[in-house]
């Protein structure tokens, strides 16, 4: 909880200091609590919390239904990932090629995808494209367009990483007679993804955030789940804080997994110094 | 190798466990799904189908072979249309006018009432029928002169507009003049925008994405009105006592049923079939099932086939 | 191309409610990034529990989800705003986390000497974090912020499900009435492709002058 940082500004509070914080936090938790009570009154009055408007979240095929959108939405965010990740990589690499025939179509690629909204392009998929005979399935309707604009995404995350990489590394493998080619594939990019593993499941979580515009193109994800549930038990609000809630656990656990990530990668020494110095066995 | 076991630490399926394990639990504890919505009437859809006719031969060469050896039809239709076409989450079932039709018309061409219902943005279906996708369209299709050109239209088989909707309490908007200068709430891209348009240009229209989120905006009065097509309101209003629907629909939208164009011979076939169920009083109990649970009195008379223009 | 001349009114005030909505949101989320950044570094620990669970809730929920839940939630709790308004302080909110974030980082790159030195000087807490390292450190993440900046008018465009009729929804509203949809999101996004570049314009120019070379 206490980075660093959180050192930097004030010194150990002395017992006059903790007795304002404690002060101003019981201040603080209580206005807090009568704000949320005055909420949820408000919220009861208007019916919004009566039982029978809850009770269907309490039931098994409810659940059913929005677990089935929820895989939904990983199967859509899994593809997305999987190509937009691959296509980053190809145009990452592209952007650092010493050829100006890769280096100025991947740069524009990225600088274009990237300042046009992912539901621009839904809409260019959904509406423009069957116009001109190409009318894909739903899935790859809502994939088609994140994949496009997360390659941006990705291809900078692995950009940064590849530059991150000494230079050195390259010049080794170069020297070792080993083709440019072999020695981004084989020394630097391993290192980069590695170093840039965090980033990359912040954006994974960011996809996985954009699955949710499959309630434009009624893919059935879990947003759209919900919108169906909605129409089908008219409990809008009730629906949509569930709804809300999933997406909280699944994504609030992924982002756990990148902290995790990070936290391990400053502790512990990259793999190939592990693997040049002999360790003891445990 | 000094690795620690990494896999302890990954929270993603630990998350979804302990979501499956509140679901089973929370399962154990509720009975049936809550709220039961008119126009479910499960056990009257078996009846319907156990009463539906089966075409005694089909023409050789013909789409509706194709669609009998695959065994199912393709349909692209809805999942959120009540008492049209609206998937029960309980039991996974398509529910509605629509979806019964297209359950009817796949025993007629198969013997099975066997489809699988392909959810289509209604900007895309010319598309998924030319490029055969789908088998036929059930989907508040209205038919019109300009979509007949990419389309064949089968039918009409249902006659529906669409209706403004206000809070219970309002007065002064009956009827589509009365939306001069209004604010008026419409779902977004249907039909209702250019009906508005048209009827009362000066209105300022506000879109959201589902019915839901439409009456709840005009519940809290983000709209004087709501406009939109008559089947899916009668549910709604129905179910809300707080809104109500103001005179009649103002728009006379023929639904056919959409094929690929130029194949005059299932077009043939498919209104062959409807003037059949027609006759034989079918029709009227797929009203029944559907339209007639939120509407008092008998089913009304079925618009005649190939009356509408676009569909001769 | 007629298609975009004839409906050039309904392109401009797309482009105009874009153009607030991004410019009221960015002034919205560096507000509320700046407030959440000093609680998470700040000696209370509630204040910073709230700040962490602040970044973690509005982070990990679709913004298409937080925009309908606001929208039809608030009224129900006593809160009636306009479409418009309310998009502001979602899209804000939401942003507001992910600058938070960067402005957290600029606190860390500032060095520990400048707060040991603020402190020696009998400052507070609030006067060190206000006079001595926010000012360096938002100067050291100009670039991130700008990156929030065009993030957050990507993001103006779900307001388009809301019913706010900003340039994606005024693009699509123009399509469903012409048909020619090509021409019309090409228009668009090469609309939001010069926005943007204004963005990249005033970032780097503002880099330029603050930047601090460590």
């Amino acid at each position: 909880m206490s980075a660093p940082s959180s050192r930097l500004l004030f010194d150990e509070p002395g017992p006059r200091a903790r007795r304002r914080i404690r002060i101003a936090t019981v201040l603080a938790v209580l206005v807090a609590g009568a704000l949320i009570a005055l909420a949820l009154r408000q919220f009861a009055d208007n019916g919004q919390l009566a039982a029978d408007r809850w009770r269907p979240y309490g039931t098994w095929p409810m659940w059913r239904y929005l677990l089935e959108g929820l895989r939904s939405t990983v199967q859509a965010a899994a593809m997305a990932i999987a190509l937009a990740g691959t296509a980053g990589v190809v145009l990452a690499l592209g952007r650092v090629s010493p050829s100006r025939w890769l280096r100025i179509p991947a740069g524009a690629y990225v600088e274009i995808v990237r300042t046009v909204p992912a539901l621009l392009l839904v809409y260019v998929v959904l509406f423009a494209l069957p116009r001109y005979g190409l009318d894909l399935p739903l899935f790859w309707k809502l994939v088609v367009p994140l994949s496009v604009s997360n390659a941006a995404a990705f291809a900078e995350i692995f950009r940064a990483g590849i530059r991150s990489v000494e230079r050195g590394q390259l010049e080794a493998g170069l020297a070792l007679g080993l083709t440019r080619g072999r020695a981004m594939r084989l020394v630097v990019l391993p290192q980069a993804a590695r170093r840039v593993l965090p980033s990359l499941v912040s954006q994974s979580v960011g996809v996985l955030k954009d699955t949710s515009l499959g309630f434009v193109v009624s893919y059935a994800e879990l947003l759209y789940s919900g919108k169906v549930l909605a129409n089908y038990n008219h409990l809008l609000i009730q629906t949509y804080l569930v709804i809300a809630l999933v997406y909280l656990v699944i994504n609030a656990s992924l982002a756990k997994l990148a902290r995790t990530l990070e936290a391990r990668q400053r502790t512990r020494p990259s793999r190939s110094v592990r693997q040049a110095v002999p360790t003891a066995q445990p | 190798m000094v690795r620690t076991s990494a896999g302890k630490r990954w929270a993603l399926p630990v998350a979804v466990t302990a979501l499956s394990v509140a679901g089973l639990a929370a399962c154990s504890s509720g009975g049936d799904s809550g709220s039961a919505v008119p126009g479910s009437g499960g056990g009257k859809q078996d009846d319907l189908v156990a009463a539906a006719p089966v075409a005694a031969n089909l023409p050789a060469g013909s789409t509706m072979e194709k669609i009998k050896k695959r065994g199912e039809l393709i349909v692209g239709g809805s999942l959120d249309a009540p008492l049209l076409s609206q998937q029960n989450p309980a039991s996974k079932k398509v529910e509605g006018l629509d979806a019964d039709f297209g359950r009817l018309l796949a025993k007629y061409i198969t013997g099975k009432p066997n489809v699988k219902i392909v959810n289509s943005a209604s900007e895309t279906r010319e598309a998924l029928l030319s490029n055969g996708t789908v088998d036929v369209v059930f989907q508040t299709y209205s038919i019109t002169p300009e979509r007949a050109k990419q389309v064949a239209f089968a039918g009409p088989y249902y006659s529906s507009g669409l209706v403004i909707t206000t809070k219970k309490d309002k007065t002064g908007i009956a009827t589509p003049a009365d939306l001069k200068g209004k604010t008026v709430i419409a779902g977004a891209n249907t039909p209702a925008i250019p009906a508005i348009k048209k009827a009362a240009p000066d209105a300022k229209i506000v879109t959201f994405g589902s019915d839901p989120e439409c009456v709840q905006a005009l519940k809290q009065g983000r709209g004087d009105a709501y406009v939109q097509d008559e089947a899916v309101l009668l549910a709604t209003a129905k179910q809300d006592p707080t809104i109500k629907i103001q005179g009649k629909p103002f728009t006379s939208d023929p639904y056919g049923i959409g094929l690929k164009h130029g194949d005059a011979q299932m077009k043939q076939f498919v209104n062959d079939w409807l003037k059949q169920i027609q006759a034989s009083g079918l029709w009227a109990k797929v009203w029944k099932n559907s339209i007639g649970t939120v509407v008092e009195g008998d089913a009304p008379q079925p618009p005649a086939i190939g009356s509408a223009p676009g569909s001769e | 191309m007629n298609v975009i001349t004839d409906h050039l009114s309904e392109f401009g005030h797309g482009l105009l409610l874009t153009a607030e909505l991004t410019l009221l949101s960015l002034a919205g989320a560096l507000v509320a990034g700046t407030v959440v950044a000093s609680m998470r570094v700040s000696p209370v620990r509630v204040l910073r529990a709230a700040g962490m669970a602040y970044v973690e809730v509005l982070q990990n929920v679709p913004l298409l989800v937080w925009l309908v839940l606001a929208v039809f939630g608030l009224p129900e709790i006593g809160l009636m705003t306009g479409l418009f308004t309310t998009s502001v302080v979602v899209i804000s909110l939401y942003q507001g986390a992910y600058t938070a974030e960067a402005v957290r980082s600029g606190i860390n790159a500032v060095p520990a000497g400048q707060g040991e030195a603020a402190r020696a000087l009998g400052l507070t807490f609030t006067q060190s974090l206000r006079l001595v390292v926010l000012p360096q450190g938002l100067r050291t993440v100009v670039q991130p912020l700008g990156n929030i900046a065009i993030m957050t008018l990507m993001n103006t465009a779900m307001a388009a499900a809301v019913g706010v009729v900003e340039l994606t929804a005024a693009a699509n509203r123009v399509n469903l009435a012409e048909a020619t949809p090509i021409w019309i999101f090409v228009t668009a996004g090469l609309a939001y492709m010069a926005l943007s570049g204004l963005f990249g314009l005033v970032t780097g120019a503002l880099e330029r002058k603050w930047a601090i070379l460590r």
